[in-house]
C-alpha cells in the first residue's frame, strides 16, 4: 500500500499548491450547509438539514448523532455529493463535495451495505479496487488482505445473497477500505451486528484512528457512539444542538466518583464519613455491575476457549 | 429487391458530420438552456448560472479523466449482471425453438435460401433487439433502487464510465450472443439446404427420360417450355418444395480438344460430317440453384446421378450503370413509359406496334469505368437482367417476351472519332425472371463514322475497342410488337466475381451488430433519467421510428395533400376537403409558412432516431448480393455517432442527478 500513501500525499501537496484556503488539519467543512426536499413541482416537502456548521479534524472519530430523521444521514450523503446542497458548502479535503476526484481518499459504509449481490466476496472486493484503478498485483493483495481482516476468509468464495446481516456489513467495511482511505464515513455502522460483531467493528474504528484515519460515524445508538467518539455533534430535526468532546460534554462536574477495590464494610463507613465532614451528600456506596455487553462478550470467549461446557460462574 | 444510388462513405461522410455537429450543438444549447431554467427556479438567476458553469467545467476533466479500467471494471460487472439475470440465455432458447421448429414452415417454396434467410435474419434481428433492449433498461434504474450506486458513485468512479462501462459490457454481451446465433444460423441453413434429388423413374439411368420430337416447343408431357436444343427430357423428385426440369442437350463442335467432351454429364458423342456432336445432360436451375449431374456409363442404361446444390450461398457484385435513359419510339428521351402501374419505379420500352414495327425505344444504360480489372480480365461476364413484361395482350402466356442487346462505344469527341456498335443480340424473357447471360469479350459489330456512314465490320473486343476510354453504352430494346419490356437502372447489371459468401454473411450481422450497439446506448442513457418501464417504452417507441423513418419523414413534408398541422386543423374545422384550394391572402400565406416552418423542424426531428432501415443489411443476404463496404463504413460511422450522442446526454443527465434523492 506503499503507493497508495505516496500517491495521497502527492494529491495532498497538490492540493495545498492549487488551494491556498486548504488546511490539511480539516478534513471536512460544512458551511451553512442546508438541504430542502421538494416535490416535483419544486414546493418544500421538509427541510432535512438547517445551516449545519461543522469541522472534522484529521485524525478524530466524529460522531453523528441523533433520532431518525435528525438529518445524520443527509449530512453524510451531502459530504458524498449523492445529495445537492439547497444552499451552503460541504467541502472534503479542501474540494467541493461533488467532485469526484475526492473519492480517491474516502471509504463509505452505507446504511444497509447495498453490494451486488451476484458477486462473491473476492469479485466484490475486487471490483471495487478496479474502480480506483489499482492495478493488478495491489488489488489482488489488498483484497485478502481485508478478507482476513473482517474475517471472512471461509466465505470468500461464497455469493453475497447466502451471506447473513452480520456477515454483509463486514464484506461493506471491506469494501470502503478496499483504498486505505484517509477518510472513513460509516452510516450506522454497528446496525444489525451481534454483540461480538459490535465490539469487532468498534475495535476496528479505533485501529482506524490509530492508524491516522479520520472517520465520520453516524448512529443513534448512544452507547456505541459514546465507546469510540473523539468528538460528537447532537442532531435534532436538521438543527445542530451540541457539538464538542464526549469527554467534556459527559462530565458531570458536580458529583465525584470514588473506585477501590477489596475495601473493608468499615473502611466504607469511614469514607462516609469523611465525606459528611466535608459537607458533601453521599449519593449512593455500591459494588458497580459490569455491563451486559461485557458479560457478553466474557462468555462467548471462554466458550471460545471450552466448547461444549457450560461457562464456570455464569450463574452466580 | 432494390438497390438504390449508395453515395460512397467519402461522399456521405461531410454532410453527415455536418448533420451529426447541427444536432449535438443544438442538444447542448437546449440541454444548457433548460438546465439554466431548471436550476433558476430552485436557487434564483444568479446561482443558477454558477451551476450550469460549474457542471459544464467539470465536464471537460470528467471526459479527460475516464480510465479505460475502470470503464472495463464497470462493463465486467454488467456482463455477470446480465448474465444472471438469465435473459441472455431465454433468448438463445427462444431462438433454438424457432430453429427447431422454425423449419416445419420454412420449406414448400421453389427458392428456400430466400425463405430461410428472410426467417433466420428477421428472427435473430428481432430476437437480438429486444434482449439487449431488456438487459440494458432494467441496469440502472436497479442500481438506483436498490442503491447499489451509492458504492459507485462514492468511489472515483465519473458519470462517463458509468455509461461506457455499460454500453460496453451489454455491447460485448449483445455480440456474442449475435455470434453465437449467426454461426448456428449459418450451419442451420447450409444444413438444411443441403439437398440433392433422385430422377423420376423406376430406375436412375438415361432409360427414365423421355425423347423431344425436333421442333417441340412446349413439352406435350411436362407443358413446360423446352430449350431449343434438347433432345430428351425428363424431371427428378421434389425435395424442400421443389423439382428440376432436367434436358438431353445436343452441341456440335469442331475441335476434338473442347473441354466440353470431358464434362462429366456427357450422354454421347458421335462423329458426323467430321464433326463432334455430343449430348449433355443438364439440371435446369430453380431459384437460383442447380446440380452438377454426373453420367456414368454409356446408352440407356447410362446412370445418372446429382450432386449437391450448386449456387446458393451468393454474394454478386454488381456493377450497375451509373445512369439510365429510355428513348421513345421516335428515339426522344424520354422518362419510359409509364404502363399505368402505381410504381413508377421501372420505366418501360415500347416494342413498337403494326405500323411502326421498328421502334427506335430502348433504354440505355450507361458506364463510365467499364474496366478490365473491375472482372478479373475475364473472357466472359455475366450479365444479369430481371425485367418487368407488360403485354398489351395475352395470346400464349408461356411464350417469352423478346429483347434486344446492343453495345456501343461512347467515344470522347463524336464529332470525329468513329463509333462501334454491336450486332443486337435477342433474348427471351418472362416478367422478373432472372436472366444470365454470358457476354463474350469478343464482339461481333461494325465500325461507324461521325456521319453515320459504315467504316468497317467485324470482331471486336469489348474492353479495348469499344470500351476503350472507360466509356460504354449498352441499350436494351423491345423486340416483340405490342409488349413492353420494364426496366429501372438496378435491374440490369454486369456481375463482377463474388465476395466470399462467410465474409458477406458477417457484413450482414454487422448491421444487425449496430442496430443493437444503439439501442443498448439508447436504453442505457434513456435509464439515467427514467424508470425501466418507461425506458422500454420510449426505446420501444424510436424502434419503431427507426423502422419506419421513411414513412414517418414522409409525414413531416409541407406538401403533402391538405397541407401541414395548422392547415389541417383549419380544413376539419372548416370542413374543406384537401383538394379544396384554401383562399388566398395573408392568413393563408401565414398558415403555409407557419406549418412550413413547423413541418422541417419536425422533420429534423426525426433525425433524432436512428434509420433502422440504412443499417438492416439482411435483404443483401436473402438476394445473394455482396454488401458494399461504403454501406458498412456508413452503418459503423451512424453506430458511432449515436453512441457518442447517447453517452453525452447520459453522462449530463446522471452528472445532474441527485443520485441519493
Amino acid at each position: 500500500m506503499a503507493t497508495d500513501t505516496s500517491s495521497s500525499e502527492t494529491k495532498t501537496s497538490k492540493l495545498e499548491q492549487t488551494n491556498p484556503d486548504y488546511n490539511p488539519n480539516i478534513v471536512i467543512e460544512a458551511q451553512n450547509l442546508t438541504k430542502i426536499y421538494r416535490d416535483f413541482w419544486g414546493r418544500q416537502k421538509v427541510r432535512a438539514l438547517n445551516a449545519l456548521d461543522l469541522e472534522v479534524k484529521k485524525g478524530e472519530i466524529f460522531g453523528l448523532l441523533g433520532p431518525n430523521g435528525s438529518g445524520k444521514s443527509t449530512t453524510i450523503k451531502l459530504l458524498l455529493g449523492l445529495l445537492f446542497p439547497t444552499s451552503g458548502r460541504a467541502v472534503v479535503f479542501g474540494e467541493n463535495a461533488t467532485e469526484v476526484t475526492k473519492n480517491e481518499r474516502i471509504g463509505y459504509l452505507p446504511e444497509e451495505s447495498y453490494l451486488y449481490k451476484f458477486l462473491t466476496a473476492e469479485e466484490t472486493l475486487d471490483f471495487y479496487g478496479r474502480l480506483f484503478d489499482m492495478p493488478s498485483e495491489v488489488r489482488k493483495e489488498r483484497v485478502q488482505k481485508l478478507i482476513q481482516q473482517v474475517g471472512l476468509g471461509h466465505a470468500k468464495r461464497r455469493q453475497l445473497r447466502e451471506y447473513s446481516k452480520g456477515m454483509t456489513r463486514r464484506i461493506g467495511l471491506a469494501q470502503a477500505l478496499i483504498n486505505d482511505p484517509d477518510l472513513v464515513l460509516l452510516d450506522e455502522p454497528t446496525s444489525g451486528l451481534d454483540p461480538l460483531g459490535t465490539r469487532e467493528m468498534k475495535d476496528m474504528i479505533l485501529k482506524l484512528r490509530d492508524e491516522g484515519k479520520t472517520v465520520v460515524m453516524c448512529s443513534h445508538l448512544l452507547g456505541d457512539v459514546q465507546d469510540v467518539c473523539d468528538r460528537i455533534a447532537i442532531l435534532y430535526q436538521g438543527d445542530l444542538k451540541e457539538l464538542g468532546r464526549v469527554d467534556s460534554l459527559l462530565q458531570v462536574s458536580d458529583e465525584t466518583s470514588i473506585r477501590a477495590k477489596n475495601l473493608p464494610a468499615a473502611a466504607q463507613e469511614e469514607i462516609r464519613e469523611v465525606i459528611k465532614k466535608h459537607g458533601g451528600d453521599v449519593i449512593g456506596v455500591e459494588n458497580p455491575k459490569s455491563t451486559l455487553e461485557e458479560l457478553f462478550l466474557q462468555i462467548v470467549r471462554e466458550s471460545e476457549q471450552r466448547p461444549g461446557q457450560r461457562v464456570s460462574g455464569s450463574d452466580s | 429487391m432494390v438497390l438504390e444510388n449508395f453515395p460512397t462513405f467519402s461522399e456521405w461522410f461531410l454532410p453527415g458530420l455536418v448533420l451529426f455537429g447541427g444536432i449535438v450543438l443544438a442538444a447542448i444549447l437546449l440541454g444548457l438552456f433548460v438546465g439554466y431554467v431548471v436550476a433558476s427556479f430552485r436557487h434564483g438567476p444568479f446561482e443558477a448560472f454558477y451551476i450550469v458553469a460549474q457542471v459544464v467545467g467539470e465536464s471537460v476533466p470528467d471526459f479527460l479523466g475516464t480510465s479505460p479500467r475502470r470503464v472495463m471494471a464497470m462493463a465486467r460487472l454488467a456482463v455477470k449482471e446480465a448474465l444472471r439475470r438469465k435473459v441472455v440465455i431465454v433468448a438463445f432458447v427462444i431462438f433454438a425453438i424457432l430453429l427447431l421448429f422454425g423449419q416445419w414452415f420454412m420449406g414448400g417454396t421453389e427458392n428456400p435460401e430466400k425463405r430461410f434467410m428472410n426467417t433466420i435474419m428477421f428472427g435473430t434481428q428481432l430476437l437480438t433487439l429486444l434482449t439487449v433492449m431488456l438487459i440494458s433498461s432494467f441496469s440502472l434504474p436497479e442500481d438506483i433502487k436498490n442503491k447499489t450506486i451509492y458504492t459507485i458513485v462514492t468511489k472515483p468512479v465519473r458519470a462517463t464510465e458509468i455509461i461506457l462501462g455499460r454500453i460496453l459490457g451489454f455491447g460485448f454481451l449483445g455480440t456474442v450472443l449475435l455470434a453465437l446465433m449467426g454461426l448456428i444460423s449459418f450451419f442451420f441453413v447450409s444444413r438444411n439446404l443441403d439437398h440433392t434429388h433422385a430422377v423420376v423413374g423406376d430406375t436412375q439411368t438415361i432409360a427414365s427420360l423421355t425423347a423431344i420430337a425436333p421442333g417441340t416447343e412446349i413439352s406435350e408431357t411436362t407443358g413446360k417450355r423446352v430449350s431449343p436444343n434438347a433432345v430428351m427430357e425428363g424431371e427428378t423428385n421434389v425435395e424442400l418444395g421443389h423439382s428440376h426440369r432436367l434436358e438431353v442437350l445436343e452441341f456440335t463442335t469442331d475441335s476434338d480438344d473442347d473441354p466440353n467432351l470431358k464434362a462429366p454429364d456427357i450422354v454421347s458423342v458421335e462423329d458426323v460430317d467430321g464433326k463432334k456432336v455430343f449430348r449433355r445432360l443438364v439440371c435446369l436451375p430453380v431459384g437460383g440453384h442447380t446440380h452438377q449431374v454426373t453420367v456414368s456409363g454409356t446408352g440407356n442404361d447410362a446412370k445418372i446421378s446429382l450432386g449437391p446444390a450448386i449456387g446458393y450461398f451468393r454474394a454478386r457484385i454488381p456493377v450497375y450503370a451509373d445512369s439510365v435513359t429510355f428513348l421513345n419510339r421516335d428515339g426522344q428521351q424520354d422518362e419510359g413509359t409509364n404502363v399505368g402501374k402505381e410504381s413508377s419505379y421501372r420505366g418501360f420500352i415500347d416494342g413498337g406496334n403494326a405500323r411502326q414495327r421498328s421502334s427506335l425505344a430502348r433504354a440505355i444504360f450507361s458506364y463510365s469505368d467499364f474496366t478490365p480489372d473491375r472482372f478479373q480480365n475475364a473472357d466472359v461476364i455475366p450479365l444479369e437482367m430481371t425485367l418487368g413484361v407488360f403485354r398489351t395482350y395475352k395470346g400464349d402466356m408461356q411464350k417469352r417476351v423478346t429483347g434486344g442487346l446492343q453495345f456501343e462505344s461512347v467515344p470522347d469527341n463524336p464529332e470525329v472519332e468513329n463509333r462501334f456498335v454491336s450486332e443486337i443480340v435477342n433474348f427471351e424473357t418472362n416478367e422478373y425472371q432472372l436472366q444470365i447471360r454470358p457476354v463474350s469479350r469478343k464482339v461481333i459489330g461494325k465500325i461507324v463514322a461521325p456521319d453515320g456512314s459504315f467504316v468497317a465490320e467485324g470482331e471486336y473486343d469489348l474492353f479495348d475497342d469499344f470500351a476503350a476510354n472507360g466509356k460504354l453504352n449498352l441499350s436494351l430494346s423491345c423486340r416483340d410488337v405490342n409488349q413492353y419490356l420494364g426496366v429501372a437502372r438496378a435491374d440490369v447489371y454486369f456481375r463482377a466475381s463474388d465476395d466470399v459468401y462467410w465474409f458477406n454473411y458477417l457484413k450482414g450481422y454487422v448491421g444487425i451488430w449496430c442496430q443493437m450497439m444503439i439501442i443498448i446506448a439508447m436504453a442505457v442513457a434513456f435509464s439515467t433519467f427514467l424508470g425501466t418501464p418507461i425506458v422500454m417504452l420510449g426505446v420501444l417507441m424510436m424502434m419503431v421510428v427507426g423502422f419506419f423513418t421513411p414513412f414517418i419523414r414522409g409525414l413531416t413534408a409541407a406538401d403533402r395533400d391538405g397541407g401541414g398541422p395548422i392547415e389541417s386543423f383549419i380544413r376539419i374545422v372548416t370542413q374543406k376537403n384537401m383538394q379544396v384550394n384554401l383562399e388566398t391572402g395573408v392568413a393563408t400565406t401565414l398558415i403555409k409558412e407557419s406549418d412550413n416552418f413547423v413541418s422541417h423542424r419536425m422533420g429534423d426531428l426525426t433525425y433524432l432516431a436512428p434509420n433502422f432501415k440504412q443499417l438492416d443489411f439482411s435483404s443483401f443476404l436473402t438476394y445473394g448480393y455482396s454488401i458494399d463496404n461504403q454501406r458498412i463504413l456508413v452503418a459503423l460511422a451512424i453506430t458511432l455517432a449515436f453512441c457518442i450522442g447517447l453517452t453525452l446526454l447520459g453522462y449530463f443527465s446522471l452528472k445532474t442527478r441527485e443520485i441519493a434523492k
